[in-house]
């Protein structure tokens, strides 16, 4: 499991462990990864994250469309041997995305349980945000860098 | 089986005393269906649970070569959860305080679970 925040790491980890997930993402509304568990390529996390904000974007825009005030908080793809969790919720730090493929050893329920003491677990912890600061162009780089390094290892 | 007939069956369940809620759930999801239940009683975490019991009691059933599960009784210092297996995947589980007339509610959740479906 990797984290870009380190008070992530607990919430994270009993969201993997008591819902027995294969895959866990956690990442921003606009598909920023905060935190994943499962993936070992960071290819795949990025696509993942790309996929999973826009189906919810997706969903949200669909379900303003039938008249409904809020999003569909959660959707769910099953599939025969797994299935894919993707739900937003509020953080201190803004609307995130948690995205969490299970298989046949876990089911819906289980995950939708888990996830809502995860979303309730983050809230508490969460800090709150830092003070918007100037991105600088040479320093940007290093700090994608050093974000690519928390959520992946190596060098 | 529409809502209105499992709506009467469940409140066939919790009339007996004792009972805080009974929940139609899908072992393969572990969703709940329908349910009657006191208020406070968490009946999604209810059924999420439930339903890896049942699922972890077919599994050992399974390896010692039992036939399928048809009872799960929990049995905890605080209260009793009781899964009974209905059709099409559905189970009738009833939560319950400790002193309930276990007996009876067996009996009951046999010969209504198999009406789910």
């Amino acid at each position: 499991m990797r984290v870009l925040e380190p008070w992530l790491a607990e919430p994270l980890g009993e969201l993997v462990r008591e819902s027995s997930a294969r895959l866990a993402l956690v990442m921003t509304s606009s598909g920023q990864v905060v935190g994943q568990h499962g993936f070992t390529r960071s290819l795949d996390v990025m696509a993942a994250a790309a996929l999973g904000a826009g189906i919810l974007a997706t969903t949200g825009e669909l379900a303003r469309l039938v008249g409904s005030d809020a999003d569909f908080g959660a959707v769910v793809h099953q599939g025969a041997q797994q299935g894919v969790w993707l739900a937003g919720f509020d953080t201190p730090r803004g609307r995130w995305v948690a995205l969490v493929v299970f298989g046949r050893n876990s089911t819906v329920g289980l995950v939708r349980m888990f996830f809502q003491r995860f979303a309730a677990r983050v809230r508490e912890v969460a800090p709150m945000p830092m003070p918007d600061r100037e991105v600088l162009a040479e320093g940007f780089e290093r700090e994608l860098d050093a974000s690519l390094r928390a959520l992946f290892g190596g060098g | 089986m529409n809502p209105e007939r499992w709506q009467r069956l469940l409140e066939d369940v919790t009339a007996i005393d004792g009972v805080r809620g009974a929940i139609v759930v899908t072992a393969e999801d572990g969703l709940v269906v329908h349910e009657a239940a006191v208020e406070g009683l968490e009946t999604g975490d209810v059924a999420a649970l439930a339903s890896v019991v049942v699922r972890r009691a077919e599994a050992i059933a399974t390896a010692s070569g039992d036939s399928e599960v048809r009872l799960c009784t929990l049995s905890a210092e605080k209260g009793i959860v009781i899964a009974a297996q209905g059709e099409h995947g559905l189970w009738l589980v009833a939560v319950t305080e400790p002193d309930v007339e276990l007996g009876r509610l067996r009996l009951m959740l046999g010969d209504l679970a198999p009406e789910l479906g």
